[in-house]
């Protein structure tokens, strides 16, 4: 189960942060999926294969990044 | 303590304290000029590598190298080992503490206040936060937590010890730099693809996985509590210098403020101690334990 952060002092600016981090803990794993590998595949498609210069070549790469994301999310491990 | 029934007088806890404060003088330049150099080794790799004076596969090399290099000098600062109890000097601590660890992408915050729990409660297996990695059943199963990122099970430990003021504290000091190791990356990727994956985010994996080996896994492997048994001494095929000595890291968590440099000296006047109190491998500790690290011990 996830952890929910509770901050001891209670204000606006808490609330927002605490947002972001229950945020981060609950969704982390996609959104490292959908921008870090998806960046990644999207640098690797461009530069070293031949779909290199493909229209719409970074919704594959994105989309596996959002998917791998995903699945390790809803698996709760990445390996 | 049912030390004096036990134990001969002649290696009474006083007196191994006393012999372990001998050892717990000196400035550690050496960590600071290792935590310090090895971050502005790692961030000239940047504009090293971005303005092509440099090859990727080169900056990855040495990235990975200055990640293996990086958690030692926090973890002396994590024990105020530069400050040595002067109020004045707490800055240092501080500021090798934090800059050594960019590398590796960790709060010193978190870090220090969960190694400070490691020593309190080492091998228990609710209130340790590294006991998944020494009790894990082989060094595979390590390797593939660290990568996982399973084995820095924070927030688990920000329940446990959620009455603990100071712990909780800790962690809340360290949001902003947390926030930064997480985000930075994100927005690094986009523009640097290659750069941020090889120099940053793979080296930090490599750096966590031999810090978690070589500092968490054999130390502790096969102990139990206790002062005396949670931490062995133990023989590997490598030179003391490829594992950081990580062999003699019973006797830092004897004397946490020993100085890392300093522990062969300090294990070697501590021997009889040691083996008196039946610390695990004690009687396979060498009469000399060799200054040249680049053999094995």
């Amino acid at each position: 189960m996830m952890t929910k952060y509770h901050l001891t002092v209670h204000n606006d600016d808490q609330m927002f942060i605490e947002k972001i981090l229950n945020h981060i803990s609950d969704w982390g794993k996609f959104w490292f999926g959908l921008i870090f590998l998806g960046s990644i595949f999207n640098a690797i498609l461009e530069k070293f294969t031949y779909l290199s210069g493909t229209s719409y070549i970074w919704v594959l790469a994105f989309g596996s990044g959002a998917l791998i994301g995903l699945v390790a999310k809803i698996r709760g491990a990445w390996l | 303590m049912r030390e004096s029934q036990e134990i001969a007088e002649e290696f009474s806890f006083d007196k191994e304290k006393a012999i372990a404060k001998s050892f717990s003088q000196r400035f550690q330049w050496e960590m600071i000029l290792i935590g310090l150099g090895q971050a502005v080794i790692w961030l000239s790799l940047w504009p090293l590598v971005l303005s092509g004076f440099l090859d990727l596969w080169a900056g990855f090399l040495i990235a990975s190298l200055c990640a293996c290099f990086a958690y030692l000098p926090s973890h002396e600062a994590q024990h105020g080992n530069y400050s040595r109890g002067n109020p004045k000097l707490r800055w240092l601590d501080s500021l090798v503490g934090h800059i050594t660890l960019i590398t590796l992408k960790f709060p010193y915050h978190i870090l220090r206040i969960t190694h400070m729990k490691h020593h309190a409660y080492t091998n228990d297996p609710v209130k340790d936060p590294d006991y998944a990695n020494a009790h894990n059943t082989s060094v595979l199963k390590v390797v593939k937590n660290v990568l996982d990122g399973s084995t820095v099970q924070f927030d688990k430990f920000l329940e446990v010890f959620q009455n603990d003021k100071a712990f909780v504290n800790a962690f809340h000091q360290a949001i902003p730099i947390a926030m930064f190791y997480k985000f930075a990356p994100l927005v690094l990727v986009i523009i640097f693809p290659f750069e941020t994956l090889l120099l940053w985010w793979l080296p930090a994996k490599i750096g966590s996985v031999y810090t978690t080996v070589f500092f968490s896994y054999y130390p502790h492997l096969g102990t139990s509590t206790g002062r005396y048994m949670n931490t062995r001494f133990w023989s590997h095929w490598m030179p003391r210098f490829l594992n950081h000595s990580m062999q003699l890291h019973f006797v830092h968590h004897l004397h946490p403020n020993i100085g890392h440099y300093d522990e062969p000296k300090a294990i070697e006047a501590l021997k009889p101690f040691l083996i008196a109190r039946k610390v695990p491998g004690a009687e396979q500790i060498p009469e000399k334990v060799t200054l040249n690290p680049l053999i094995n011990i």
